[in-house]
C-alpha cells in the first residue's frame, strides 16, 4: 500500500464520528470526519476522498441530496450510506443513484469492510 | 138625288102650268116628303099636297113666302141663307130644320134643294124637299144619350175599368184606373202585363188571365195592386168577354174593385171570431147556442168534453141524451115554453158526465133579437151546481137535527137579541143554572153570575153589541148546587145580508178545572220564565212546525233584537249567511223526523260580531207522542270552536312537521299499557293506523338483536318515572331495517299514574350515513394507530440504534485493537470507555420512554357504574351494531356508587366490550351475544362483568393476558388489558378473566364500593362547602 485510500465520514451523530474513524483506520484507510454535508463540501478533502461514508438523515443537507450534488459536480465518489432509519424506499433511491453500499445501524465491522472494499474496487 | 132629279123634272114642266093634274102631278103629290119650288129669293110658287097636309097651310097661303111660316123661327135664317145661296148644290150637305106640323108640334126635317135650270142652263128656280127625320133623329139622340151616360159611368166608376182586345191588348182604361195606378194610358199598356200587381199575387193573376184569354172563360181573381203612392190594396177583378154575332170574342171587359178595407175587415172579423170561439171553448163553463126554433147549432168544447159527446152527436136535439131521464121531460117542456114565449131560460137539471156520473146543472139561456125584435138565436150556458145542490140538501137535513143537537150537546148554548136579552138557552145550560127556560130568558140568567164578575161581564157584553165584534169573557156562575164555577162565555153576531147584526149566538164552557190548573201552571210558569230568562244562556221554543214562539232574555240580549223581531222566523236574520243553508236543512230534518238535533252555526251578536253556537233542540211530546213544541238552546261555543280551529291548525302543523322530520310522537300510560301513536309514528312503525297500539305491537317491530336492550329499557321505565333516550332498530315485515331514536319524558298524570310522552324519529338515513362514516373513521383510526406506532417504533429504534451502533463499532474497534500485535491497549481502553458511555446513552433512552407511560394520579369522584356503563353502551351501540353484536344488559338495581375516575373506568369498560366484540369477530355459527352485567359482590365491591361467546382464553397463555404488549390479535398492540389492569389497580380494584363453561370468556372488574363513612364524609364536605358559600356570600353582602 503506497498511499492509503482516504475515507471521509459525514454524520451528525457524535458517537459515530468518535467510534467509526478508529475502526476505519484499523482497516488501514485514511479517515476524515465531517459533522455535516456542508462542511464536507467546503473542505479540501472533497476531491481527495476515495470513498464517502454518508449518513442518510442529517439536519441541513441530507445524505441523498449530497450524493446528487457530487454527481452534478462530476465527482465520481463511491458512497456507502449508513442509517438508523432504514427503509426500502430510501435504500432503493440511494442504490439507483449509484450508491456503493447501504448499511443499517448498528452494522457489523465485517459488513462495513465488505462495503468499503466493494466501493473502492477498481472499475 | 134620285128624288131631286125626279122632282126636278116635273118642276120643269110645272114651271109652265099651275095645276098638276097630270100623272106627274099625282106622283109629286103622293111623294112622302114636303116639296116646294121657289125663286132664289125664296118666293115659292109651288108646295105639294103633303106640305099642305103636314103644315095645314093652304097651298095658296104657302106660295110666295108663306111657306116660311112652317119653318121653326130658329132654323129659318140658315135655311134662307142656304136657299138663297148661289153655290151649286153640294151633295151631303144636308140641312136640318124644324117644321111646324098642323098641330103645332115641330118635327125635324132634312132639307135638300135642287136647281131648276131653263133651256139656256141658267138656274131659274130651286126645288126644295123636306124629309121627315124626326123619328130617326130621336132614335139617334136616345142612342147618344145612352152612350154618353155609359161613358160617364165607365169613367166615373170607382173601380178600375179596362177594355182589352181579344188578345188582351189594352184598348181603354178609365180615369179612375189611370189615377189609381198613377200611369198614363201608354204606360198602362205595358203595366197591364202584371207589373201593377203585388209580386206575391202576380204569378197567379197572370196565369188566370192567360187561361181566360185562351179559353174565353170569365176571369175572376183577387190580388193586390199597387196604388200610385206605392200602397198595395186588394182588388177583386172580374173580366167578361164580349162576343160578336158569330160567337167570337171581340173584346174583354175587366172591372177591378177595391175591396181592401173589406178584406181587412174580413180578416179582422175572422180573427175576432176565432178568438171568440177560442174563448168560448176555453172558458171553464159550458156554452151553447140554438136557432130560434131550439135546434142546437153550437156546443162548446167544455160541454162536449163533459158529456163525452161529439158535436155531431150533440147538435140538433142530440144533447138531450145527456140529460137525466127523470129531468129530460120537464126540461124539454120548459124549453119549449121559453122558445114559444121568448122568456130567458133558468132551470136546473142533471146532466150525465162522460164517465156516467150525473151532476146538477143550472141551465141558463137568453134570446138574441134583431132590430125588429125577432129572435135570431138563443145563447145558453150550463153551470155545475151539484156541490151547492148537495150542500143545500145537506143543510136542509142538518137543520132538522140542529135543534136536537143544540139541546143535547154537552155544552151551554144560547142566543140573544141585539138588545142583550136571551132568547134561547139550551137544556144543558138551564140544567147547570138550575133555572127554567122562562126564568133564564131575558136577563134572568144574570142572577146566577158571581156579583164580582157581573159588572165586567155586562160591560163586555154591551161593548160587543155596540161594536158588533165577537167577544169572550170569563165569569163565575153559580151552579144549581150553589157552587160557583168559572165559565168561559163566547159570543158571535149573526148578520143579515146587509151586514146588520140580527142576533147573537153564544156558548159557555165550564173552565173551572182548567182555570185552577192554569193558575197553578201560571205560577209555575212565572217562576220558570224567570229562570229561563235569567239563565246565562240562550233558550227558545218553537211550535211543532218550527215557528218560533219564544226566545229568552239571554237570546234577546245577545242578538240585540226585540222579541217581536225574533219571533216566527225573524231569528234567522242573525244567522251567518254561510250557515243558513246548513242550519235550515238540519232543522227541517229534525222537524220532519222528530229527532233531537245538534248543529253548529254562527249568530251575529248585537255588536255585529259573529260567534259560533251549538244549536240543540229537543221535541216536547204530549201523551200521545205527538210533538207539541220544540225546546232549544244555543250554546256559545265560539271560544271552543276557535280553540278547535287553532288545535286543528296546530295539529296540521304538527303532522306536517312530524312528516317532514320523520318524527312520530307517542304516549304510554304504564299502568294500563295504553299507547297512543301519532300518524307519523304509525308510518314509521309501518302499522295499520286502525290497530290499537300496545307495547307488544311496538316490540313486534323491534329488531330481534335490540329486543333485550328495549326490554331492559321498558322494565326500567315501568319502575320509575324518568327520561330516557335510545336508539334501536326496527325490522319491518319486508326485512327492511330502520334505525329509530326514541326520546321519552316520564310524567305523572293527574291521577298519579306514570305516563310517558315521547318522540320516535326515523334516523335510518342518518344512521346509515353514520355507520358509513363510523366505519371510515374506525379504519382511519386504525391506520393512524398503525402509523403512530410505526413512528413511535422508528423513533425508539433511532434513539436506541445510535448508541447501539456506537457500542458495536467501539467494541469492534476495541477487539481489533486488542487483537493487533502489539495490542493497542490505550486505544482499546478508550473504545471500551466509549462503549460504556454509549450503553448508558441507550439506557437513558429507555428511561425516557418509561416516563412517557408514567401514570397520573386519579382525581376521585362518585361514579354510578350503571350510568357509566350505559354511557359506554350508548357510545358503542353503533360499533356493536356494525359488528352484529347483540348486547344483553343486566343492571343491578340499588347499585351503590364507587369512587374513582369516571373516564378511566369507562375506558376499561369500553376496552372490555371491544375485546369481547373482537373475540367474536370470526364467530359464524352462533349469535354474537354479549352480556354486560353490574352487581355488588360479596366483598362490597362494585363489579362490571362482560361475558362473550368468542374464542375464549387459551389456558396456556391465560397468565400472560394482562402483560404489556401481549396480544392474540393480529392488529393488537397488547397494551389494552395491561393498561386496563393498571387503571383498575390504581382504583384499589381487580381485573381478571375466566373461561366460560361454554364458549367465550368472562372479564370482571371489581372496585370497592363507597362506604357509608366516605359517603358521610363527602356529605359533610358538601355541607361544609355550601355553608361556606353561604357564609361567604353573607360576608360579601355585609
Amino acid at each position: 500500500m503506497a498511499t492509503r485510500a482516504l475515507v471521509s465520514i459525514v454524520d451528525d451523530d457524535e458517537s459515530v464520528r468518535e467510534s467509526l474513524p478508529d475502526l476505519i483506520k484499523e482497516f488501514g484507510f485514511a479517515v476524515q470526519v465531517f459533522p455535516s454535508a456542508e462542511e464536507f463540501l467546503a473542505s479540501e478533502y472533497v476531491d481527495l476522498t476515495d470513498c464517502l461514508i454518508l449518513d442518510v438523515a442529517m439536519p441541513g443537507m441530507p445524505g441523498l441530496e449530497l450524493q446528487q450534488v457530487l454527481e452534478r459536480q462530476g465527482r465520481d465518489v463511491p458512497i456507502v450510506f449508513i442509517t438508523a432509519h432504514g427503509n426500502a424506499a430510501s435504500r432503493t433511491r440511494a442504490m439507483s443513484q449509484g450508491a456503493a453500499g447501504y448499511l443499517l445501524k448498528p452494522f457489523s465491522a465485517a459488513d462495513l469492510l465488505d462495503a468499503l472494499h466493494s466501493a473502492l474496487k477498481p472499475k | 138625288l134620285f128624288v131631286a132629279s125626279f122632282v126636278a123634272h116635273p118642276a120643269k114642266d110645272l114651271s109652265g102650268g099651275d095645276s098638276l093634274d097630270s100623272e106627274l102631278g099625282q106622283v109629286v103629290n103622293a111623294f112622302p116628303g114636303l116639296v116646294c119650288t121657289a125663286l132664289p129669293d125664296g118666293n115659292a110658287d109651288f108646295v105639294n099636297r103633303r106640305w099642305y097636309e103636314y103644315s095645314g097651310i093652304a097651298p095658296e097661303a104657302a106660295r110666295g113666302f108663306g111657306w116660311q111660316r112652317t119653318i121653326h123661327p130658329d132654323d129659318l135664317p140658315q135655311l134662307i141663307v142656304r136657299w138663297m145661296s148661289v153655290e151649286a148644290p153640294d151633295e151631303g150637305r144636308e140641312l136640318e130644320a124644324r117644321l111646324r106640323r098642323f098641330d103645332g108640334q115641330y118635327r125635324r126635317f132634312s132639307f135638300r134643294r135642287a136647281p131648276i135650270a131653263n133651256a139656256a142652263g141658267r138656274i131659274v128656280k130651286w126645288c126644295g124637299i123636306f124629309t121627315d127625320v124626326e123619328n130617326q133623329r130621336q132614335a139617334e139622340d136616345s142612342l147618344r144619350e145612352s152612350r154618353d151616360r155609359l161613358r160617364l159611368i165607365f169613367e166615373g166608376l170607382p173601380a178600375l175599368a179596362i177594355v182589352t182586345s181579344s188578345s188582351g191588348d189594352l184598348i181603354h182604361a178609365n180615369r179612375y184606373c189611370l189615377d189609381y195606378l198613377g200611369a198614363t194610358f201608354e204606360e198602362l199598356k205595358d203595366w197591364e202585363r202584371g207589373h201593377s200587381y203585388h209580386p206575391d199575387d202576380r204569378p197567379s193573376v197572370l196565369a188566370a188571365w192567360r187561361h181566360s184569354l185562351e179559353t174565353g172563360a170569365p176571369y175572376v181573381i183577387e190580388g193586390r195592386r199597387r196604388r200610385a203612392d206605392g200602397v198595395y190594396r186588394w182588388f177583386h177583378t172580374r173580366g167578361f168577354p164580349l162576343r160578336d154575332g158569330k160567337g167570337n170574342i171581340d173584346l174583354w171587359y175587366l172591372l177591378a174593385t177595391d175591396f181592401d178595407d173589406l178584406k181587412r175587415a174580413d180578416e179582422a172579423v175572422s180573427a175576432s171570431e176565432r178568438k171568440l170561439k177560442l174563448i168560448i171553448n176555453t172558458i171553464p163553463a159550458t156554452a151553447w147556442s140554438t136557432r130560434p126554433d131550439g135546434y142546437c147549432d153550437f156546443l162548446n168544447e167544455r160541454w162536449l168534453a163533459y158529456a163525452g159527446l161529439s158535436s155531431a152527436e150533440a147538435e140538433g136535439w142530440g144533447w138531450g141524451s145527456a140529460i137525466h131521464p127523470d129531468d129530460v121531460k120537464g126540461l124539454v117542456e120548459y124549453w119549449q115554453g121559453c122558445l114559444a114565449s121568448g122568456t130567458p131560460v133558468d132551470t136546473e137539471a142533471r146532466m150525465r158526465s162522460h164517465d156516467g156520473v150525473y151532476r146538477w146543472f143550472l141551465f141558463r139561456a137568453n134570446p138574441l133579437r134583431d132590430e125588429s125584435g125577432e129572435i135570431v138565436q138563443w145563447f145558453g150556458t150550463n153551470i155545475d151546481v151539484d156541490d151547492q145542490k148537495r150542500a143545500e140538501q145537506a143543510v136542509l137535513a142538518s137543520e132538522q137535527n140542529l135543534r136536537l143537537i143544540v139541546n143535547t150537546i154537552p155544552g151551554f148554548a144560547w142566543s140573544a137579541s141585539n138588545d142583550g136579552a136571551a132568547e134561547f138557552i139550551n137544556q144543558q145550560y138551564l140544567e147547570f143554572l138550575g133555572l127554567s127556560e122562562e126564568e133564564a130568558r131575558g136577563w134572568g140568567w144574570s142572577s146566577r153570575v158571581h156579583p164580582d164578575d157581573l159588572n165586567r161581564l155586562v160591560s163586555i157584553w154591551a161593548n160587543a153589541r155596540a161594536t158588533g165584534q165577537p167577544a169572550e169573557v170569563e165569569a163565575r156562575h153559580r151552579r144549581y148546587d150553589g157552587e160557583y164555577r168559572w165559565l168561559l162565555v163566547r159570543t158571535r153576531p149573526l148578520r143579515d145580508a146587509g151586514g146588520a147584526v140580527v142576533k147573537w149566538y153564544g156558548v159557555c164552557a165550564d173552565i173551572e178545572d182548567r182555570k185552577r190548573a192554569e193558575d197553578a201552571l201560571l205560577a209555575r210558569e212565572r217562576s220558570l220564565n224567570e229562570i229561563v230568562n235569567v239563565i246565562p244562556t240562550t233558550a227558545w221554543t218553537t211550535r211543532a212546525d218550527g215557528y218560533c214562539d219564544f226566545v229568552n232574555q239571554g237570546w234577546l240580549t245577545y242578538s240585540g233584537l226585540s222579541a217581536e223581531q225574533a219571533i216566527g222566523w225573524g231569528w234567522g236574520s242573525i244567522l251567518h249567511p254561510d250557515d243558513v243553508g246548513g242550519l235550515v236543512e238540519h232543522w227541517q230534518f229534525c222537524l220532519a223526523s222528530g229527532t233531537p238535533g245538534d248543529t253548529e252555526a254562527r249568530m251575529r251578536r248585537h255588536d255585529g260580531e259573529y260567534r259560533w253556537f251549538l244549536f240543540r233542540a229537543n221535541p216536547l211530546r204530549d201523551e200521545t207522542g205527538t210533538i207539541v213544541k220544540w225546546i232549544g238552546t244555543n250554546i256559545d261555543i265560539d271560544d271552543r270552536k276557535r280553540a278547535e280551529e287553532e288545535l286543528r291548525r296546530s295539529e296540521a302543523f304538527l303532522a306536517k312537521g312530524q312528516r317532514l322530520s320523520m318524527t312520530g310522537s307517542l304516549s304510554w300510560r304504564v299502568s294500563t299499557d295504553e299507547m297512543v301513536w301519532s300518524d307519523e309514528a304509525y308510518r314509521i312503525f309501518e302499522c295499520d293506523p286502525n290497530l290499537e297500539v300496545t307495547p307488544g305491537l311496538m316490540f313486534s317491530r323491534v329488531h330481534p338483536e335490540d329486543v333485550p336492550t328495549i326490554d331492559e329499557m321498558v322494565k326500567r321505565a315501568r319502575k320509575s318515572c324518568r327520561d330516557f333516550e335510545y336508539e334501536f332498530r326496527l325490522l319491518m315485515p319486508d326485512e327492511k331495517v330502520k334505525y329509530v331514536r326514541l326520546v321519552a319524558h316520564g310524567t305523572r298524570n293527574h291521577d298519579g299514574g306514570l305516563e310517558y310522552i315521547g318522540a320516535v324519529q326515523d334516523v335510518t338515513q342518518r344512521r346509515l350515513s353514520d355507520v358509513a362514516i363510523g366505519k371510515a373513521r374506525s379504519e382511519l383510526a386504525h391506520a393512524a394507530r398503525v402509523m403512530s406506532l410505526g413512528t413511535l417504533t422508528a423513533s425508539i429504534a433511532h434513539e436506541l440504534n445510535q448508541p447501539l451502533s456506537g457500542i458495536i463499532t467501539n467494541a469492534s474497534t476495541c477487539l481489533r485493537m486488542l487483537a493487533a500485535v502489539p495490542p493497542n491497549v490505550d486505544g482499546a481502553l478508550e473504545t471500551a470507555n466509549r462503549t460504556i458511555r454509549d450503553g448508558n446513552r441507550a439506557s437513558e433512552v429507555i428511561v425516557r420512554l418509561r416516563a412517557l407511560f408514567e401514570k397520573k394520579e386519579v382525581p376521585p369522584e362518585l361514579v354510578d357504574m350503571n350510568d357509566a356503563t350505559r354511557e359506554v353502551i350508548a357510545l358503542l351501540s353503533t360499533e356493536l351494531q356494525r359488528k352484529q353484536v347483540m348486547l344483553w344488559p343486566e343492571f343491578a338495581t340499588d347499585l351503590p356508587p364507587a369512587m374513582g375516575d369516571r373516564v378511566q373506568l369507562q375506558q376499561v369498560i369500553l376496552n372490555l366490550l371491544l375485546n369481547a366484540a373482537d373475540a367474536m369477530s370470526d364467530i359464524k355459527d352462533r349469535p354474537k351475544n354479549v352480556v354486560i352485567k353490574t352487581k355488588l359482590d360479596g366483598k362490597d365491591r362494585v363489579c362490571v362483568v362482560v361475558k362473550d361467546v368468542g374464542v375464549g382464553i387459551d389456558p396456556l397463555t391465560a397468565n400472560r393476558l394482562f402483560d404489556s404488549f401481549y396480544t392474540t390479535k393480529a392488529g393488537g398492540m397488547g397494551i389494552g388489558l395491561s393498561v386496563s389492569r393498571s387503571i383498575i389497580e390504581s382504583h384499589r380494584g381487580h381485573l381478571w378473566a375466566e373461561s366460560n363453561d361454554g364458549p367465550g370468556a368472562t372479564f370482571t372488574l371489581a372496585i370497592p364500593r363507597m362506604t357509608d363513612d366516605e359517603m358521610g364524609a363527602r356529605f359533610d364536605d358538601a355541607l361544609r362547602n355550601s355553608t361556606e358559600i353561604v357564609a361567604q356570600s353573607l360576608a360579601g353582602r355585609s
